[in-house]
């Protein structure tokens, strides 16, 4: 235990990185809700919806998301490899370039220093911090792999792996771009190829940051926390490479009915579609590895975070695709009902996993139990509540107001030629989405309070080991 | 190689994955740029003036496009909500991938809190109405949620900064000449950011030139497609890849009681054939161009424009001549 002493600092340094950034995406993610039914609460020029926005979507995909990946990756590799990192120094160091590449980077954002690519807002200087902060995480990650204890790999270490190519491929292609001074770039591709390359990138980072590190994660805290074995492992292949493969052809799924070429949205579309196999794949996986023994659900309190997690994850892979379709897509595009479906894999899928996850490691690395079951199910229902209410308002508004700008009269007249009268009618939506965010948050500070509660009792136990191996010491020297 | 050695292999493991990941990324993404698809350019095509450019910037720096798109799809309700003033825009269109060849980076948006800018300049061109809008947009439309942005009447924009971007995007493609570099302090001298914005906004669209009326024809102007076998047989293709063949039918001969024949001596209902520039013209403003040609043919309605560029309607008009000729030579009793 001694031995992974300091890479489990690292880790949990990580872990709680990534909460306090998390904490700061959602307390943003709250003010730019307001702020869509009350234009007041905009405080300009730092504080406007347009400057916060990007905070919002880079603190929790970047702070909380890869803050996460990154510690959680890392426990899982030493597990699987069964020694502690190759490198322990370069992890400490690429914890504290992480924290302070985060902080310039909300700063940088509200000082609207953005190249407007989605997920990609930041300019060169800090994007080249982001590929140090990469490099390190692969050498560290594959050095540990190669020169592992054991001699297969499983499944969770392919994700890893995936997630440690992909992530690289696609933010040094997308990123592309000409500075014109230190805070300002202009794309390498114009117009139409901006846009395929923008979201060649973007879809994919949801593919290899929301997706393939969350099913490591997935793959092995769900039989660790629950004692199953995973159902089969045929099928983690067949899904892990098919996914893989996949994912890439879809990113001109975001601009349908765009002026890109055709032939490049229905390819899209066609791959999209083929997604739901291997993501579903997965699903499958899961549920019957808990369905070997459904008594987990009441008897293991993290089972149910998993379960509703590859339940909210299949739900996301079917909606996703069907999103694609052109028929659909016509009328949900440009919508509320996309960030309805973005914050069910954001707030479903990927915060319930990352959550139990944490649960089942921070008690681990300090050799104790969790603080409180209680605590963990109350924010298990609040996070379920919250975002079922958040996700629910938003594909209503999004069908509404699709169908608003759609209407026409028999002459083929606008019903609602004012654009306003179509967005003052979500007020009352978007203040529900607001109420259900305060629910969600709420659930989620139950859950740092029980991290920060078990990390103090593993500390106290930890002070009271030495306390008692002092006296016995004494004697003996 | 068994599935063993290769989960045991983490070098080689990474790198077949990297090689399943590459397979996508090269057709759908690096393929494509360099494809003709995604490089086109509308004829005319300029890159933003000075004070243009620094409103972009302003308007990339304020993430307006989280809010408003710019692009509007080829929807019917959407062309027609984008359309701007009709009288204007005879023939009402959706974007163009031509119209984005200097957009470094693309600024089409995701989401529609606010309306689509992509025709802006057409819809709302007055400066004096956007910059008040700006300043205090409920003051004009009073449940609206936009935030106010009276600041940028504060901010003066620095000549040096915006001739250093016009010298990046040159870089990156965008043909701006010395004299522009050099005239970019000038030319943005004691102008705020809001007057760049506003500049920015109201140009907005006006990379195509939508303001075509059919009063313009030029009944004299020579089809350059005339007799050009390459032409003509693209022209075809047009013909029946544009839809002209539901109401003209397969051949041109027109459907009784729909549309009429493209191939007689009739035009627009009045014996007597016409010049090819008064087929293009009705080809591309549809029944708008009839009162402008002084022959009124049915009464309203009728024909929609095409959305085909000048010399794809004269490859059409040229086809459907060779065509009429062809016809005429196999049934010279029809044609006396």
């Amino acid at each position: 235990m001694n031995e992974y002493r300091y890479d489990h600092q690292t880790v949990q340094g990580f872990i709680l990185s990534a909460i306090f950034w998390g904490v700061v995406g959602i307390v943003v993610g709250l003010l730019i809700s307001v702020q869509l039914w009350a234009p007041g609460a905009n405080f300009a020029p730092y504080l406007t919806y347009g400057r916060l926005r990007t905070v919002h979507t880079n603190g929790l995909a970047f702070g909380l998301g890869v803050g996460a990946i990154f510690g959680l990756s890392y426990y899982i590799v030493m597990r699987l490899t069964r020694r502690p990192l190759l490198f322990p120094k370069l992890a400490r160091a690429q914890l504290w370039l992480f924290n302070a590449g985060i902080a310039l980077a909300a700063i940088s954002l509200l000082m609207g220093q953005t190249q407007s690519l989605e997920y990609a807002e930041l300019e060169w200087p800090l994007d080249i911090a982001i590929v140090v902060l990469w490099v390190m995480f692969a050498v560290n990650v594959i050095g540990t792999i190669v020169k592992r204890r054991e001699e297969q790999m499983y499944v969770s270490l392919w994700y890893v792996l995936a997630t440690v190519v992909a992530v690289a491929v696609l933010y040094l292609v997308n990123n592309l771009s000409v500075p014109a001074g230190l805070t300002k770039s202009y794309h390498l591709f114009a117009g139409a190829n901006s846009a395929n390359v923008e979201w060649w990138y973007g879809h994919n980072a949801v593919g290899f940051v929301f997706t393939t590190p969350i099913l490591a994660m997935f793959y092995y805290f769900l039989p660790k926390s629950t004692g199953l074995p995973i159902f089969s492992h045929r099928l983690s292949i067949v899904a892990f490479w098919s996914l893989v493969f996949a994912y890439l052809w879809t990113g001109a799924h975001h601009l349908v009915y765009t002026p890109l070429p055709d032939w490049l949205q229905t390819l899209a579309i066609v791959f999209t579609i083929f997604l739901i196999a291997p993501s579903w794949g997965s699903v499958v996986n899961g549920y019957y590895t808990v369905g070997q023994d459904w008594s987990k659900m009441r008897s293991t309190y993290l089972t149910k975070f998993f379960v509703l997690g590859i339940t909210f994850y299949g739900l996301q892979t079917v909606q996703g695709p069907t999103q694609a379709l052109r028929v659909v897509s016509q009328l949900i595009h440009f919508t509320d009902w996309v960030p309805g479906h973005v914050h069910m894999g954001t707030m479903g899928w990927v915060t319930m996993v990352t959550t139990a996850s944490i649960y089942y490691v921070i008690p681990k690395i300090h050799g104790t139990e969790i603080h409180s079951e209680r605590i963990a199910n109350v924010h298990f229902w609040l996070v379920l509540v919250g975002q079922l209410l958040f996700s629910i308002t938003m594909w209503i508004t999004g069908i509404r107001q699709g169908w608003m700008w759609k209407a026409t009269d028999a002459s083929g007249k606008l019903l609602y030629p004012n654009f306003v009268d179509t967005v003052v009618d979500n007020y009352p939506m978007w203040q529900a989405r607001t109420l259900a965010g305060v629910v969600f948050t709420v659930g989620m500070l139950f859950f740092v309070y029980n991290v920060i509660m078990t990390i103090r009792k593993g500390r106290a136990l930890e002070a009271q080991a030495v306390a008692r191996s002092a006296p016995a010491a004494a004697p003996a020297a | 190689m068994s599935d063993q050695k290769l989960y045991s292999k983490p070098i080689l493991f990474t790198l077949v994955a990297t090689v399943t990941i590459l397979v996508g990324s090269i057709v759908t993404m690096a393929y494509p740029v360099f494809r003709n698809d995604m490089n086109q350019k509308v004829p005319g095509l300029r890159p933003l003036p000075a004070l243009e450019l620094a409103g972009r910037d302003v308007y990339q720096r304020e993430s307006c496009n989280a809010c408003h798109t710019q692009t509007v799809r080829p929807l019917r309700s959407e062309v027609v909500r984008y359309k701007g003033d009709h009288a204007e825009v005879p023939a009402a269109r959706y974007s163009l991938a031509g119209e984005f060849a200097y957009d470094h980076p693309f600024l089409w948006g995701s989401k529609r809190t606010g309306p689509d800018l992509a025709f802006e300049g057409w819809v709302k061109p007055s400066r004096e109405w956007q910059a008040a809008h700006l300043r205090d947009p409920r003051k004009l439309v009073p449940r609206s949620n936009m935030p106010a942005y009276a600041f940028l009447a504060d901010a003066k924009l620095d000549g040096e900064s915006v001739a250093a971007h016009m010298r990046a995007l040159r870089v990156v493609g965008v043909p701006y000449t010395d004299a522009d570099v050099a005239g970019a302090p000038a030319a943005v001298a004691g102008k705020t950011e809001l007057d760049a914005l506003v500049a920015y906004t109201v140009s907005l669209g006006k990379a195509v030139d939508r303001s075509r009326k059919p009063g313009r024809i030029d009944l004299a102007e020579a089809n350059p497609a005339a007799g050009n076998a390459e032409e003509i047989q693209r022209g075809h293709r047009l013909f029946e890849d544009n839809g002209c063949t539901a109401c003209h039918g397969d051949e041109a001969e027109g459907i009784e009681g729909v549309a009429p024949s493209l191939v007689d001596d009739v035009f627009l209902e009045v014996k007597g054939d016409m010049p090819d520039a008064a087929y293009q013209a009705i080809i591309l403003f549809g029944s708008d161009a009839k009162r402008a040609l002084g022959r009124a043919g049915r009464p309203d309605g009728g024909m929609p424009p095409a959305e085909l560029s000048d010399d794809d309607a004269w490859a059409v008009v040229a086809w459907l001549r060779s065509h009429a000729a062809h016809g005429a030579a196999e049934h010279p009793a029809e044609h006396k």
